[in-house]
Formats: C-alpha cells, sequence, structure tokens
C-alpha cells in the first residue's frame, strides 16, 4: 500500500472541557474519495478546520505527504495544496462568479494562464451564464459550486468537502456527485455528507465519527448497514 | 466625465479668486487623507482611526525639514517617506499580532492622541529641532510653500498650491484605482469579502494588509505636507481627535465602497461645516452629528452610491417607458 497522503496521529481538540476531537488516528491514501459521517456534533467539521488551520489541535500531528503540518496556518496549508470547501459557503459574496475564481487561479498561475484556467473551469462546473454575475446574489446551491470552482481552480492535491450538496435540488445533487467524481481523477477527495444516497453514489470507503472518535471505517456498504452506526444516528448510544 | 471633471478643477482659478481657490485646495488635502481611510477602510476592511497620525507626521517633518534651510523638494519628500516608514512599523506590530478588527481601530487612535499629546507637550525652549522650535500648542507658522524649481527663489503661490493640490488629488485617485484592478488590489478586495478564504486559498493576508495600509500611510503623509504646504502652519491638531473623528464623517457621507464617494463627502461636509459656522449656528458640531445620523439613517451605502442607484433606477425606467410605447 503507497505511503499515505494524509495522516493524523493522536489528534485531538477541546472546546471548553468538550471534546470535540479525540486522539484521532486517520489515514487516507492517494487518490482516494472517502466520505466522513456521523450525527452532528459528531467532530467532523472541526476534523476538517484543524487540518486547514482554521483551529489549532490541542495534540497530535497532522502529516500531509508526510511532512508535519500540526502548526501550520491556513496559507500555509492552501500553498501545500490542501484545499477547502467550508459548511457555510466561504466565498466572496460582493465579487462575480469570476472574479472568485480568478483570485483562486491568480495564486498559483500568472494572468493570462489563470484566465484560461477561470474559463476552464467554469465550464466544467457549468458557472458560465453566470461568470459575471455577483456571487452574493446567486441561490445557495450554485455558492456551493462557486466555493467548490474556486477550490478546484487553486489545482490543488488534497479537496475537502464539508457537505457539499446540503440545501441542492435533486439535479443539482446528482450533478454535484459527478463533478466530485471528476475532482477525483485530478486529486485526493473527503466529503463530509449527510445525504446516504449521495455517498452511494461517490465513495467506496466511509469513516464514521461519533463523539469525536472514529466509530467505525468501512466500505460504503459495511458501514452504512453496521448497527452502531444506525443507533448513534437513531441518538442511540453506540456499545 | 472624469475627463470632465478634471478639466473643470483646473479652469477653477480663471473664473474665481484666491479666496474661493484657497478654499477648494483645502478640501482636496483633505479629500487626499479621506481616500487614505476610504482606501482601507472600503477595500481592505480595515478601519484605521489614526490616520491622522501619518497626515500630523506628514505636515510636521515637511515643516521642521523645509525651515532647517533644506530645499523643499527634499522635505516633502522625506515628509512623505517618514510617515510611510511609521506606519510600516505600527502595521507590522498590529497586523502581526493579529489584534482584531476593533482593537486595530482603537489602537490607531490612540497612537493619534499619543502624538497629538506629545506634540502639545513641546513648549519651551528646550524642544528645537535644528533651527526650528516646535512651540507645543502653538505649533509652527511660517512653513515656507513648496519652491518653483524653474524659478530661483520663487515659491508657490495660491492658484499653484490650487493646481498641485488639484493634480495631485487626481494622480492619486487613479493610481489606487489602478493599484485595485492589479493582481494585489483583487486580494486586498478579497480581504474585505472575506478574509478567511483568502487565507485558505494560499495568500499571507498579513502581508497584503500591511501593504495597503502602508499605501494609506504614504497617502495620510502625502496629505500632511500639502497641507502644511497649503496653510503654511501645522499645530498638533493635525493628529486630534475632531480631525480623526471627521474623516470617518467624509467617508461615511461619500459612500466609504468608492473611491469618488469620500472625495465627494469630503467636499460636502467641509464646505457645509465652513457655511454653517458663517451663520452663527453656534453648534456646528451638533449639527454636523444630526447630519451623520440622518446619512446612517437614509443612506447606508453614502451619497454616491445611492445617487448612481438612484440615476440607473431612473434610466432602467425610462428603457422601460420606451420599450412600453
Amino acid at each position: 500500500m503507497s505511503a499515505p497522503i494524509l495522516e493524523t496521529r493522536q489528534l485531538s481538540k477541546t472546546f471548553g472541557g468538550v471534546k470535540a476531537i479525540d486522539r484521532i488516528d486517520f489515514s487516507l491514501a492517494p487518490g482516494e474519495l472517502r466520505c466522513l459521517i456521523g450525527p452532528n456534533g459528531a467532530g467532523k467539521s472541526t476534523f476538517f478546520k484543524m487540518l486547514t488551520g482554521q483551529h489549532r489541535p490541542d495534540g497530535g500531528q497532522v502529516l500531509l505527504n508526510g511532512q508535519d503540518i500540526t502548526a501550520a496556518a491556513a496559507h500555509e496549508i492552501g500553498r501545500l495544496g490542501i484545499g477547502i470547501k467550508n459548511q457555510i459557503p466561504d466565498v466572496f459574496d460582493g465579487l462575480s462568479v469570476a472574479e472568485n475564481l480568478t483570485l483562486a487561479a491568480r495564486f498559483i498561475l500568472p494572468k493570462a494562464a489563470a484566465a484560461r484556467k477561470v474559463a476552464e473551469v467554469l465550464a466544467r462546473v457549468q458557472l458560465e451564464p453566470m461568470a459575471g454575475r455577483l456571487v452574493g446574489e446567486l441561490a445557495h446551491g450554485q455558492r456551493q459550486w462557486v466555493e467548490i470552482a474556486m477550490v478546484v481552480a487553486r489545482e490543488p492535491i488534497l479537496v475537502l468537502l464539508d457537505e457539499p450538496s446540503a440545501g441542492m435540488s435533486v439535479e443539482e445533487t446528482a450533478r454535484t456527485a459527478e463533478l466530485i467524481r471528476e475532482i477525483n481523477r485530478e486529486a485526493t477527495v473527503v466529503a463530509v455528507e449527510h445525504n446516504m444516497q449521495f455517498i452511494r453514489s461517490i465513495a467506496s470507503r466511509v469513516t464514521v465519527f461519533h463523539r469525536g472518535r472514529i466509530l467505525v471505517e468501512e466500505n460504503v456498504d459495511k458501514a452504512l448497514s453496521d448497527r452502531r452506526v444506525r443507533d448513534v444516528y437513531l441518538g442511540r448510544s453506540a456499545a | 466625465m472624469a475627463i470632465l471633471t478634471t478639466v473643470g478643477l483646473m479652469a477653477v482659478p480663471s473664473f474665481y479668486d484666491f479666496a474661493v481657490q484657497y478654499d477648494i485646495s483645502k478640501i482636496f488635502v483633505l479629500a487626499l487623507l479621506a481616500l487614505s481611510m476610504s482606501f482601507l477602510w472600503g477595500y481592505v476592511g480595515i478601519l484605521s482611526l489614526g490616520q491622522t497620525a501619518m497626515f500630523g507626521l506628514g505636515g510636521y517633518v515637511y515643516a521642521i525639514v523645509a525651515m532647517n534651510s533644506v530645499d523643499t523638494a527634499t522635505a516633502a519628500l522625506i515628509g512623505i517617506v517618514c510617515p510611510t516608514l511609521f506606519s510600516a512599523v505600527l502595521g507590522y506590530f498590529l497586523i502581526w499580532g493579529r489584534i482584531g478588527d476593533i482593537y486595530f481601530s482603537v489602537i490607531t487612535l490612540a497612537v493619534t492622541l499619543i502624538l497629538e499629546k506629545a506634540i502639545r507637550a513641546t513648549s519651551g525652549d528646550r524642544f528645537v529641532i535644528g533651527k526650528v522650535r516646535l512651540n507645543g500648542q502653538n505649533g509652527i507658522p511660517g512653513v515656507p510653500s513648496l519652491e518653483i524649481p524653474w524659478e530661483a527663489k520663487a515659491t508657490l503661490f495660491i492658484d499653484g498650491v490650487y493646481y498641485l493640490t488639484a493634480a495631485v488629488l487626481i494622480l492619486v485617485y487613479v493610481g489606487l484605482r489602478l493599484t485595485l484592478t492589479t493582481g494585489f488590489g483583487q486580494v486586498l478586495v478579497g480581504l474585505r469579502e472575506n478574509r478567511r478564504r483568502v487565507e485558505l486559498l494560499g495568500y499571507d493576508s498579513r502581508h497584503y494588509c500591511l501593504g495597503a495600509f502602508v499605501l494609506a500611510g504614504a497617502v495620510a503623509g502625502l496629505a500632511g505636507v500639502l497641507f502644511a504646504v497649503w496653510g503654511n502652519f501645522v499645530g498638533p491638531s493635525l493628529f486630534d481627535l475632531d480631525r480623526a473623528a471627521q474623516i470617518v464623517i467624509w467617508v461615511i457621507v461619500g459612500g466609504r465602497m468608492t473611491l469618488a464617494g469620500p472625495i465627494l463627502g469630503t467636499a460636502l461636509v467641509v464646505t457645509l461645516t465652513t457655511w454653517l459656522g458663517t451663520q452663527g449656528v453656534g453648534q456646528v458640531t451638533l449639527a454636523l452629528g444630526a447630519m451623520l445620523t440622518l446619512f446612517v439613517l437614509l443612506f447606508k451605502k453614502g451619497l454616491l452610491p445611492t445617487l448612481s442607484e438612484l440615476l440607473s433606477a431612473v434610466a432602467r425606467w425610462a428603457a422601460s417607458r420606451r420599450a412600453a410605447r
């Protein structure tokens, strides 16, 4: 098995006495498309924020391709190639769709190449007709796509997607699943999701979080039929 | 539109007397100060209440250097460089310290007030730099105007200062507009919109914030130099709370999310303040306060954005009427 692209060792984070992330050992193979699931408050978003320098861990380590990035700042992690779509769309509402993508692409590319990249990504996410519209005026689903497109325009090696299909229509969700599979051809992807059908359509392996710990890590069918997983989703305490 | 405005401004001295030119020059200088704040606040999202610190430093440094028999062009240059360096040092500690936005505003305000108090405490013979007495709260009178390079021993008179301040204001406005279209400028706008996203994309926001703060500091310092040239005087009021607060009013009235708005706001409020002063109202500050409240309530985005929205609404209405016929 190839060396993991991302690894956490005993990663921990406490908020006011609550262990949001409790000694998590997590490993991800290059090229994988993994889903993180678990009930609200399980620690999935906190985990993502610790991987991207938005929260500083209290203990443990984060390794990207073997390099320790535990104490790295958000911009340093961004430069190393981790891109994240946060749970609440984190976009530039006062700028146009094209300007949003340009800001992302310009970081790695000179002006002309960035313009080509923006056009290519706009086509991929089918946002070309909205290129000139202000992102703040778009529907929720479209804003999510803008954010995903920004992440892609930066050509990341690892993409973290926090609830990419939240608030989307059935058609939008299907399109998003397709988009994620496309992204996965070039980058390793981890997605936090609640929509089980969506998870089945994109992932082969699932990690289940519960109370800041990993409860189950299995292939998707096994994980979703696991009794403990059903118990935590129904609010029963897992054995 | 911009060309018309420029031509119009340049034609003013042909039609109006020195008193009018003198008043308008002051507006140009103060508008530069307003630009330095609105660039930071409206485009980068940093509210610096201490732009008067750079403004005052610019004025004082120019006065002291020019009065020590150095040629005025060099003095003006030093007058711009000093506040620029000062804002680099101050900005470094504030931005690398990652303090919150409110603390940034409070600390910058405190810095300008400290400088004001320090200057006020410099009365007496002990406080002399070269040949120049600082004179505490009485300020330094007799600050020379800029020398005209191509005419021996001649300095700019009121009309010359008018042309100079107008040209500088136009250049700085255009320069800042162009800056905002560069990659650097786009990241600055990104910072205003969403600082976290800028960081997640890989940009180190601290470098960009510091760059903007230093640029704004240079513009405020330049305004300070021109203020000293314009009034032939510098005093501790350059740094004071009154002025620091007034810039906020100019910018809010004009519209902080534009660069032209604050120029308009400065012109309007400064003219109104002067007019109220001559009308025997007595409580000019109170009247200004009422005006600010009114603006915040009625024109949330400021005068210029509201006017342009109104104009485009009228244009849309006219177009729909034409289409209906």
